[in-house]
């Protein structure tokens, strides 16, 4: 057997310096496309665009009074139950006495995961 | 007796075996293959356009009372030349260079006061789909008066209605 010799040490510790940088950026590299696939699963589950355009519609159908306001509620909450899963309910009513506005809507939303409450006024 | 001559070679040998751990480890965790299609953030970038485009026919041009959105026009009117025409042109106008290939699929639900049941109506679409692409449903809820010279199918009430319209849009 050969006699044990360490001059050469430090180019041996280099090496394994350099092969394990190598491996950690390949890990980073291996990661980036998971990362991006979490952050668009999350963007894609959570509904947003349902419930900026459900409040839309809502608001637009608070301009609306007596039967054609209850057809158009009914309408808003059996198609949202049908057609995304989802609750939703509102509730327009008359301001407050000495408030600046003239109506107060109440929109509930909640499809199971995500839930959205608001109390506006115009 | 103890004998201290070989530590070196311990280290050596411990530090192969981890490499060597290693290195199956990677090779055991790459066998799945991760493409950008897999990260659904093609989807999303679609899902988002898809919707930014039937939020824009669905915003009227006048804030007047009876300023109407080209969704409630076309909805109303039962107009599916100019459906088509301007949700591709939404979709598919580029600022350069040629048009983009999205594909597209319409239909819109309605509600029956009497019986409270959610029928369907297939609107239009630019081309048949086959079962073989890769869909994002993107909707928009619209109010529509068709009680005045609407022209809506005759299965849907004369009334002021909210309708749910649904778009499948797919990259051809």
């Amino acid at each position: 057997m050969a006699r044990l010799n360490s001059d050469a040490q430090w180019i041996v510790l280099m090496g394994f310096m350099v092969s394990f940088a190598l491996f950690f950026l390949a890990i980073v590299v291996n990661q980036s496309t998971v990362v991006g696939q979490t952050t668009a699963e999350a963007v894609l589950e959570f509904p947003k665009n349902d419930i900026v355009d459900m409040r839309s519609e809502v608001l637009s159908a608070s301009a609306l009074s007596g039967n054609n306001l209850t057809l158009v509620t009914n309408d808003i909450s059996s198609l949202s139950l049908s057609r995304k899963n989802a609750i939703v309910s509102f509730r327009v009513s008359a301001a407050p006495p000495g408030s600046p506005y003239t109506k107060t809507i109440e929109i509930h939303y909640n499809n199971g995961v995500t839930a959205y409450n608001e109390t506006t006024s115009h | 007796m103890i004998n201290t001559d070989g530590q070196l070679f311990t280290i050596e040998g411990v530090a192969a075996g981890l490499i060597m751990l290693l290195t199956a480890y990677i090779v055991v965790g790459t066998t799945s293959l991760y493409t950008p299609g897999d990260s659904h953030i093609s989807d999303m970038q679609l899902e988002q356009m898809g919707r930014d485009a039937l939020h824009m026919m669905n915003t009227p041009n006048s804030s007047t009372a009876d300023g109407l959105s080209t969704l409630q026009i076309v909805i109303k009117n039962n107009d599916i030349d100019r459906f088509r025409q301007t949700f591709l042109w939404y979709c598919n106008n580029r600022t350069g260079g040629t048009y983009d290939n999205l594909q597209f699929s319409a239909d819109y639900y309605y509600r029956n006061n009497l019986t409270n049941d959610i029928t369907q109506i297939h609107f239009t679409e630019s081309r048949k789909p086959t079962g073989g692409e890769h869909p994002m449903r993107v909707t928009e809820w619209m109010q529509v008066d068709n009680s005045a010279g609407g022209s809506m199918p005759a299965q849907v009430e004369k009334r002021v209605q909210a309708v749910l319209v649904e778009v499948l849009i797919w990259r051809d």
